[in-house]
């Protein structure tokens, strides 16, 4: 039976101690970074944008001293369906395509402007995949949270929960290997009793019924013990004064340039197809 | 018990960690037939949103998002998977199924407690359904027709059959697990209010 290690799988975090200048940034300037950069390569439709959206990461990850090849790694099973999509893209021109033909074998050609579309889709995806993997591994657990309360600060004075998003990130993180352990622990009793939960030959249906008992029994464990650390925390008085932080994430000049050079990039992006229309 | 936003908070917490642990094994898909699976990494989601109400509910979607968005983007496994490296796709939608199965939970709530709770996952799972499936059309129509191998103008037709096939009966799966858990919890939560000393587990 193979599977039932969930503790060795569950790898969200993958946070390398380093000291660099980026891993030196405060959590919000990492965050305002990964904000602009997925959003530029997500929204915008202009070519310019989308290639340095996908190149400024590498930049940042040999900053950092990331591997790059680590970073593009998870690129590699999107290839076989980034084939697929480049395929249909020569099968099927476009409805008004005027663009110059590169290659024309008998009906099926391959025009300027499907060769572009396909390698923009790549570029996106390679985007997105090298910003969320470096930010990853760039960010500890605890600055992730404590990012999240410094990024929603502003909101906070308008009566958003900032300090709360950031404690039930938190509390998640913290839960999550007890989560996968308690997993692992419920499916090796219910084995032990004969369920199955690998790949028998037995019906979908009966498989299916075969979570229920370990789905419900994870669930109420994890409930008790948020219970528990509810109880714990209201007897130390957790969220009745004003709070402080153990952590201070307050930056330097380096870290406010950082921040104001990713706010200028992420309205650049929008500006940029305004002043050089394509 | 009085509930406080402590307990809110860390409740939710302990929700998002197994949706998260869900969405990074295998645990969060059943096996279902031809190969397909149904997807109830969404139910932690509307469990908290029931037992917390719409807040909580609404944080527990945004862990949820944020899970799937990474693990697209950093371990993608099917060849859909790219498709969530995308924060509409994966996060945006998964915001409302709190509030949804909330509103649904409240409206029967009058009732047996079971039945309102399998209606809010029912409802909830609907919700997530739709509103992915809808992102993924607004965003990705391209790159979708050339995933599963239909031509642009089909893809209406071809994600609303996914969304009555595979929809209804993760509708069915969320409702059934929604149900036994809250149903579980409330049972657990009332004896111990009877004994508070006798049920300190762990």
């Amino acid at each position: 039976m193979k599977g039932i290690e969930f503790l060795k799988h569950v790898s969200i975090g993958r946070y390398v101690e380093a000291d660099s200048p980026v891993h030196r940034l405060t959590p919000v300037a990492k965050y305002l970074w990964m904000m602009a950069l997925v959003l530029s390569a997500t929204v915008s439709a202009s070519a310019a944008v989308v290639c340095a959206s996908a190149v400024l990461p590498l930049f940042f990850a040999k900053l950092a001293r990331v591997r790059i090849l680590f970073l593009l790694r998870g690129f590699l099973p999107v290839l076989p369906f980034l084939g697929i999509a480049a395929i249909f893209q020569v099968l099927f021109s476009w409805p008004a395509d005027r663009s110059t033909v590169l290659l024309a074998l008998g009906p099926v050609t391959l025009s300027a402007r499907e060769a572009v579309a396909v390698a923009l889709m790549a570029l996106r995806f390679m985007a997105m995949m090298s910003t969320i993997g470096l930010f990853t591994s760039v960010t500890s657990e605890g600055d992730t949270a404590r990012g999240v309360e410094d990024v929603f600060a502003p909101l906070a004075r308008i009566g958003f929960p900032a300090r709360g998003l950031a404690l039930m990130i938190a509390v998640a993180f913290r839960f999550i290997p007890i989560v996968a352990g308690e997993f692992e622990s419920v499916v090796k009793a219910q084995a032990a009793r004969g369920a199955d939960f690998g790949a028998g030959a037995r019906g979908p249906i009966r498989k299916a019924r075969a979570y229920l008992p370990l789905i419900v029994p994870v669930t109420i464990r994890a409930l008790e013990r948020a219970e528990a650390l509810a109880e714990a925390m209201e007897a130390r008085c957790y969220g009745v004064g004003p709070s402080t932080r153990y952590v201070d994430t307050t930056g330097g000049a380096a870290d406010i340039a950082a921040r104001i050079a990713a706010i200028i990039y992420a309205v650049g992006i929008f500006a940029v197809p305004v002043f050089f229309a394509s | 018990m009085e509930r406080s936003s402590v307990r809110r908070i860390v409740v939710s917490g302990a929700l998002g960690a197994v949706s998260a642990v869900m969405a990074v094994t295998p645990l969060g898909y059943l096996p279902w037939f031809g190969g397909a699976s149904l997807t109830i990494m969404h139910i932690p989601v509307i469990i908290a949103a029931v037992l917390e109400g719409p807040v909580a509910g609404t944080a527990v979607g945004l862990v949820f998002g944020v899970t799937s968005l990474v693990k697209a983007a950093t371990a993608p496994i099917g060849p859909l998977d790219p498709l969530f490296a995308n924060p509409l796709v994966s996060v945006l939608p998964r915001l409302f199924i709190g509030f949804m199965a909330w509103g649904a939970f409240r409206l029967f709530r009058g009732k047996m407690l079971p039945l309102a709770a399998g209606v809010a996952g029912a409802v909830g799972s609907i919700t997530n359904t739709i509103l992915v499936l809808l992102a993924l059309g607004l965003t990705a129509s391209e790159q979708l027709s050339g995933v599963i191998g239909v031509q642009v103008g089909a893809l209406p037709a071809v994600l609303a059959s996914i969304a009555l096939s595979n929809g209804l009966v993760e509708a069915a799966a969320a409702a059934v697990f929604t149900s036994s858990v809250v149903g579980a919890w409330k049972g657990i939560e009332s004896a111990r209010g009877r004994a508070k000393l006798s049920g300190e587990g762990s």
